[in-house]
């Protein structure tokens, strides 16, 4: 299936148009998942409430009873909890890397391989991030190397 | 979760072995002695039975790499305690200073090897994920945001 993405004009909104004969289970599940997927989220930093855009963190990580979202410099905390971020994220570009990290795998720059079976994520601002040897197949299933069973 | 420790198990137990059968090789190669049919079937016990702490120990998701380290520590000192312990099993040697320190170096051998064979092959997949990120998204490139929306 060829995938055509088009810009719209100027003030016409953002349409998805499907033409195949009959589209397939997975096909309506990706459509629906798209429509009803929540990515809105709020974060807090000091007294600030701010409207995170998912697009833009780095990654979430889990401390202490708390969940952050980590933009480029900034931390703000989400309350959420990290299993909830991954059902909501989990659908998009976001991978668990570890018991206590989603990564979004757009922000990633390359990623190089430790001695111990890990991962070690180079994060575009810099950071480095490791995925452990238990979420290596879910990052190669999520970018196509290996297949879901 | 059962099955990702399999593999690793399997990975380890094939790795290992092939490790111990070359030290074994270069050992008689060097002493001139000669080998009988069983040595065969107490190398495949021996690396099945290190592969076993192996695969549970290195699958623990460490969070700090104190922690790593940590368990790298204690993980080569259970391998060691095992070898010293077969070796008197077997009978290939009695446990004096000489052959301690002569096991210690085999240890040290076998792991090297084992995590070389490991870091190569996770290298050759992590080279196949950087093209699969470089594809997917180098094209989409946009600015960073640093603050919240």
């Amino acid at each position: 299936m060829r995938i055509i993405i088009e810009s719209p004009q100027p003030d016409d909104e953002d349409v998805v148009i499907v033409r195949c004969a009959s589209p397939d289970q997975r096909l309506i599940s990706m459509l629906l998942a798209y429509q009803t997927a929540k990515t809105e989220l709020t974060g807090y930093l000091d007294d600030r409430i701010v409207r995170l855009n998912y697009q833009d963190v780095f990654y979430f990580e889990a401390n202490e009873n708390k969940v952050f979202a980590y933009y480029h410099s900034d931390v703000y905390e989400v309350k959420y909890k990290l299993y909830e971020l991954e059902e909501l994220f989990g659908p998009l570009d976001f991978v668990r890397c570890s018991k206590s990290m989603i990564v979004n795998m757009e922000k990633i720059e390359y990623l190089s391989p430790l001695f111990s079976g890990k991962l070690e994520a180079h994060l575009k601002n810099g950071e480095k991030v490791i995925i452990s040897r238990q979420y290596v197949r879910s990052l190669k299933v999520k970018l196509g190397i290996e297949e879901v069973e | 979760m059962v099955k990702e420790f399999l593999i690793s198990f399997l990975h380890y137990f094939v790795d290992i072995t092939t490790a111990v059968l070359i030290a074994a090789a270069i050992f008689l190669t060097v002493s001139g002695q000669q080998m009988e049919s069983i040595i065969l079937w107490e190398i495949l016990l021996s690396g099945l039975i290190t592969a076993l702490p192996t695969a549970a120990l290195l699958c623990f998701d460490s969070k700090s790499a104190k922690l790593s380290w940590v368990l790298w520590i204690v993980h080569f000192l259970v391998i060691f305690s095992i070898t010293l312990l077969m070796l008197n099993l077997f009978g290939w040697c009695s446990i004096t200073p000489k052959s301690v320190i002569l096991t210690f170096f085999a240890v040290v051998f076998i792991y090297l090897f084992t995590c070389f064979v490991h870091y190569l092959v996770d290298k050759k997949h992590t080279t196949l994920m950087n093209q699969q990120l470089k594809k997917r998204y180098s094209n989409g490139e946009k600015p960073e945001e640093h603050k919240g929306a």
